[in-house]
């Protein structure tokens, strides 16, 4: 039995322009994709190079998924980005030199060393940081929605969890409770096939993750996460309904990630063939080809994107290796909020 | 001023809050239209709406993560636990997400969790139990338990006001027990500051919560005993000032706490007074507590694992006579 | 003891490797009067944790290594001098009609070893201090009281107590010190001028003495390299650090060979089975295949001495008794100890059996004598109770030998009926491996010794207990 609605692969120019993205908007897509693959490619590097402490972990196969729901949000919207999720904070806003710091658990990362990774987050750009204990942000998102409902503000929270993360508690407590107030939130179902080494079929029985919306009294949306445009276009629509006071969706964004869970997992476990097959989807490489035969992005728009891109990761790598490191006499400070510290502009 | 129940104590503070700051909100199981289990919050869906009062499903994980996310969008949620011990299910929001926010990330959690706990009426083990020391054991949240009404509406609209997650622990027991003069007006009764609930030179007896009041009837069963009792009213941060500067005066000391003993938060105080006041004491500091069990149900067996005035009698004694 | 001698306590050896020791605790302090064989310390080395008997009765004069610190063996730890009826001792507290002088912070303020008050003047009769219970408790001054008394320089001895077991309470001590007749210990120290009654000190009260800082055992690294993310740090024990040591060093010093052999254990299985229920029920001991195969070992060595020799300093020895140790494993499988029993040659089979079992026992419960973990002459681990099949031990040192035994398991095994024909039959069968110092004990020697050692037990018979 299936429930989701299976959304259409993306179309032509003419409907992506209905959208109000416009050709500036397309190059800025582009070069969002770029830098999230370059920054998660440098992580590799540092990593390898000792400078990342712990472990790393990346979201190759999911980078156009994520820029393009960031790029369906708001400006004042609010996203709750995991560890798959580095498009989100790219296209929100978060300078890779910072991302870097994050990484190396320097003074300049947002974490300041606090933690590491992914475990970041820049309030003023509406994202909320996340924990390991995944879901555990859904219900958060889930709050933030209902805070949006009980001031009436027309905004929207957005949270990810992975298919691994869909068979916690959580995940059932947040969509039930957003489903029965019809809050503004919209669930992203990052599938990227394997929780760790485990496989779907040993994570869920249903066809679609997508279809248990159905069962929480909302529309569930399965869509192929490595069609950018497919998955702006459905995140676009589910934030907009959910800002209208339509309720909650939930969108199941099927990938394969590309890599090991992180950087000591080679994941040998999953078959070469699914490798294979996958590569020929990459995100990033169906969105060039689709600007350059859809678009018409020329040679010189792509290679000044490249090149951009290219200097702004070199010189994030530099600033963020003079980053100094966090004094550990700054350690016992804030465990506490102080009033003052209402005083955000994350808390308007 | 008027007579107050410990209960009624607490709904004046909700309210007064809730009628000063459109922030505040109340969510938990049953709160609104039934007015919550104990009918803490009776009355406040008509006076503040569907919206302010919400009942939430039986999900204690969403009602925690929900009540974090609103205060992280600026709202100062009290979330409600039926009862206490059903914090459990909560665990991980409270104290993976909420109490390490403002460390990790920078942005504060200002939230309220009541959580009705206590023994003495038959509740068994899962609606009988002080969870307290296991939360004073995480940094970044604050644990307060009034003995008093005066207190319980003071030190509510101060875990309103405060900026951090704050677990309000509310003593069922005390609910309808315990009158007492209540201002009418607002007033902020400090976290982390004890009171001196009888003041003596004998010996020091640190309590809070219900065995606040055990220990009073205790301390009257021995006139010839000059007993200072100190109510903590709040045990994360609790007032090393004050306990220390008593235990300087009589140097003899007891803990007095309805929880269990091993790891219990008179363990805690044992060991800081014994750290910073031992060249001051008489005597080995002692703990009078419930013993290493869960809660039992039949009032014989609980009178035995909730420590009785008898009990502190006998420990008052013993100590004097050391 | 004969008056006037003073006798040394020395840090024993606890070993042929040994070379230092830790003193872990003292059980007596300096005054209180030991008899002949009282435990009188603690000590840790890399081999066993011991306590360390009093070499002699009388009064503990001196203790001149502390808690904490390490010393290389025979270093002098403490002196015993004579009974304090007997004559003067030089250190210890005076008789009662005068209390031991107290520390004096009012005549050198700024030192700062001045003790603290709370190291009052020694009870009279030195007992050490009960904080409960006890008949002798009245001689337990509480931590208050004896702040109190070095503040004012009063004897609390000298004050008639009214707590419990006699003890001098806080309020005892305060009636003396409001009455103005305090029995003032000698030479007082000024107290603070008009202070009656003891307010808390208006700064903090003095830190405890420092502990005395321990020498490091080994010289220290050059640079500590600090925990990577993901990494902890824990100190070696001082027993992680003699097993790494002792294991670096003997495969620096022998050049070690393994062989292997397969035992049918048949008829040692048969005969264990027929013996257990009365060796458990008449005499409370197992007889486990180790004990059998230690049986077989010591009576097979006869044969092969060198395997029971050692090399030193050019020369071959060899050895008239057989000195067995054992490997034991302790702590979840974190740190072994070798206790070696003596002479077992001298045992027949449940004698081995009942001293397997007790250097066994006594190595897990820390009680092992020093004499227990030393003088081996060969060696015998047992890492087959794990199941394993296979392994290449260590010798220990300066042994030439070792024998791995590992798990029985039952195989299918090509045996020769009555008619000599070939048949396979299910057997117990258990490898054994003899690692040897092939700078003495060369490989026909060793294989020749394995090859006996299974031959013996493969035709035991009962009369061979």
């Amino acid at each position: 039995m299936e429930f989701a609605r299976v959304a259409e692969p993306s179309g032509s120019l003419q409907e992506v322009k209905g959208w109000g993205l416009d050709h500036e908007d397309l190059l800025g897509i582009y070069r969002n994709l770029l830098i999230t693959r370059g920054v998660e490619e440098r992580g590799h590097i540092l990593f390898k190079q000792g400078k990342i402490p712990g472990s790393f972990y990346t979201g190759r196969g999911n980078e156009g998924s994520s820029v393009a729901i960031a790029t369906a949000m708001g400006p004042d919207d609010v996203g709750t980005p995991l560890h798959r999720n580095m498009g989100v904070h790219v296209t929100r806003g978060v300078e890779p030199w910072r991302i870097f710091a994050n990484f190396m658990g320097r003074a300049d990362g947002p974490a300041k060393g606090r933690d590491g990774n992914m475990h970041m987050a820049d309030s003023r750009l509406g994202m909320i940081s996340m924990v390991s204990h995944l879901p555990a942000m859904l219900p958060v998102a889930v709050g933030c929605a209902l805070a949006f409902r009980i001031k009436e503000e027309r905004r929207v929270a957005v949270t990810w969890f992975g298919e691994g993360a869909s068979s916690r508690g959580d995940t059932h407590e947040g969509m039930n409770f957003a489903g029965v107030r019809k809050l503004p939130v919209v669930f992203i179902c990052d599938n990227n096939q394997w929780a760790y080494s485990t496989p779907t079929h040993l994570e869920y029985a249903v066809d679609h993750l997508a279809d248990r919306a159905a069962a929480y009294g909302f529309e569930g949306v399965l869509v192929d996460g490595t069609d950018l445009l497919a998955v702006y276009r459905e995140a676009k629509r589910a934030i907009e309904k959910a800002r209208d006071g339509g309720g909650p969706t939930l969108i199941e964004s099927l990938t394969l990630r590309m890599e090991g869970h992180a950087v000591h997992d080679d994941a040998s476990y999953v078959p070469k063939e699914l490798f294979e097959q996958w590569a020929e989807r990459d995100p990033v490489e169906r969105y060039r080809r689709w600007m350059r035969d859809e678009v018409g992005m020329t040679d010189e728009e792509e290679d000044e994107i490249t090149v951009q891109v290219k200097k702004l990761l070199n010189d994030a790598l530099q600033r963020a290796e003079d980053s100094p490191m966090p004094d550990p006499a700054t350690l016992l400070d804030g465990v506490y909020a102080t009033a003052d510290d209402l005083d955000t502009p994350h808390l308007k | 001023m008027a007579e107050k129940t410990y209960l009624q104590a607490i709904s004046d503070g909700l309210r007064t809050e809730m009628r000063r700051d459109q922030r505040v909100f109340i969510i938990g199981e049953d709160v609104g239209a039934y007015g919550g289990a104990f009918k803490v919050t009776q009355g406040f869906q008509e006076e503040f709406g569907p919206w302010r009062v919400l009942d939430a499903p039986l999900s204690e994980t969403a009602i925690v993560g929900g009540a974090t996310g609103a205060a992280l969008m600026g709202m100062r949620p009290v979330a409600e636990m039926q009862f206490a011990d059903f914090v459990s299910c909560a665990w991980d929001h409270l104290v993976t997400v909420a109490a390490k926010q403002r460390w990790r990330a920078g942005t504060p959690v200002p939230i309220v969790l009541r959580l009705p706990s206590g023994g003495g009426f038959a509740g068994g083990p899962f609606h009988s139990q002080n969870p307290e020391s296991s939360f004073a054991h995480i940094p970044g949240l604050k644990c307060v338990c009034p003995s008093t009404p005066e207190d319980a509406k003071g030190l509510i609209i101060a875990a309103i006001e405060d900026p951090n997650p704050v677990l309000f622990f509310e003593h069922k027991h005390l609910y309808r027990r315990i009158k007492g003069e209540v201002p009418d007006e607002r007033y902020v009764t400090p976290i982390g500051e004890a009171r001196i609930h009888s003041e003596g030179t004998n010996v020091t007896l640190v309590t809070w919560g219900a065995m606040v009041h055990t220990a009073a009837e205790a301390a009257e069963q021995i006139p010839d005993l000059s007993v200072e009792i100190i109510d903590l009213r709040t045990i994360l941060p609790w007032d090393k000032q004050a306990v220390l500067a008593s235990v300087r005066k009589t140097s003899k000391v007891i803990v007095l706490h309805e929880d269990t003993h091993t790891g219990g938060f008179g363990a805690e105080i044992a060991a800081t007074i014994a750290e910073e006041a031992f060249e001051d004491l008489d005597a080995p500091p002692r703990r009078i507590t419930a013993p290493d069990t869960p809660v039992p149900f039949t009032p014989a067996l609980e009178q035995a694992f909730i420590p009785q005035v008898a009990d502190v009698v006998a420990g008052l004694r013993a100590l004097a006579e050391y | 003891m004969a008056t006037g001698t003073i006798v040394d306590v020395v840090m024993p050896q606890m070993g042929v490797s040994v070379s230092e020791g830790t003193i872990t605790k003292w059980l007596k302090s300096v005054g209180e009067t030991v008899a002949p064989d009282e435990t009188l310390l603690e000590i840790s080395t890399d081999k066993v944790d011991t306590e360390v008997p009093s070499p002699a009765g009388g009064v503990l004069t001196e203790i001149l290594v502390q808690e904490g610190e390490t010393v290389t063996v025979g270093t002098v730890l403490a002196r015993i001098g004579e009974a304090a009826a007997e004559a003067p001792a030089p250190a210890a507290a005076p008789p009662q009609a005068e209390p031991a002088q107290p520390p004096a912070p009012a005549v050198e303020p700024e030192a700062v070893e001045a003790p603290i008050p709370v190291e009052m003047p020694e009870p009279v009769e030195a007992a050490a201090p009960q904080a409960n219970g006890h008949d002798d408790e009245h001689t337990f001054v509480s931590p208050v009281v004896a702040r109190i008394a070095a503040e004012h320089g009063i004897d609390p001895a000298a004050i008639a107590g009214t707590g419990k077991g006699g003890r001098v309470t806080k309020k005892d001590i305060l009636a003396v010190v409001e009455s103005g007749a305090a029995p003032a210990a000698t030479p007082a120290p000024a107290p603070p001028a008009a202070e009656a009654i003891p307010e808390p000190p208006p700064a903090s009260p003095p830190p405890p003495a420092p502990a005395p800082a321990a020498p490091p055992a080994q010289p220290a690294p050059a640079a500590a390299r600090p925990a990577e993310h993901g990494e902890s740090l824990e100190p070696m024990s001082a027993m992680r650090r003699g097993i790494a040591e002792h294991m670096r060093r003997s495969l620096d010093t022998a050049a070690h060979v393994t062989s292997a052999i397969e035992v049918d254990m048949s008829k040692v299985v048969a005969i264990r089975e027929k013996l257990k229920g009365d060796y458990v029920s008449s005499y409370g001991v197992n007889p486990t295949y180790l004990a059998f195969i230690a049986r077989a070992t010591v009576e097979t060595l006869r044969d092969w001495p060198w395997v029971n020799g050692e090399l030193r300093d050019g020369s071959i020895v060899t050895h008239s008794y057989v000195n067995l140790g054992f490997a034991v494993s302790l702590e979840e499988g974190k740190g072994l100890i070798v206790p070696v029993v003596k002479n077992a040659e001298g045992l027949n089979l449940l004698g081995m059996a009942r001293a397997i079992a007790d250097v066994a026992a006594r190595a897990r419960s820390k009680k092992l004598n020093p004499d227990d973990v030393t003088g081996g002459t060969f060696t015998i681990t047992n890492p087959g109770s794990f199941g394993t099949f296979m392994g290449t031990p260590v010798i220990s040192q300066p042994q030439s030998g070792i024998l791995g035994t590992y798990a029985v398991v039952k195989r299918p095994w090509v045996i020769q009926d009555e008619a000599g024909q070939d048949a396979i039959a299910i057997r117990p069968i258990m490898n054994l491996t003899l690692t040897y110092d092939h700078r003495l004990v060369d490989g026909a020697y060793g294989a020749q010794f394995l090859r006996d050692l299974a031959h013996r037990l493969e035709t035991w018979s009962e009369a061979d207990y």
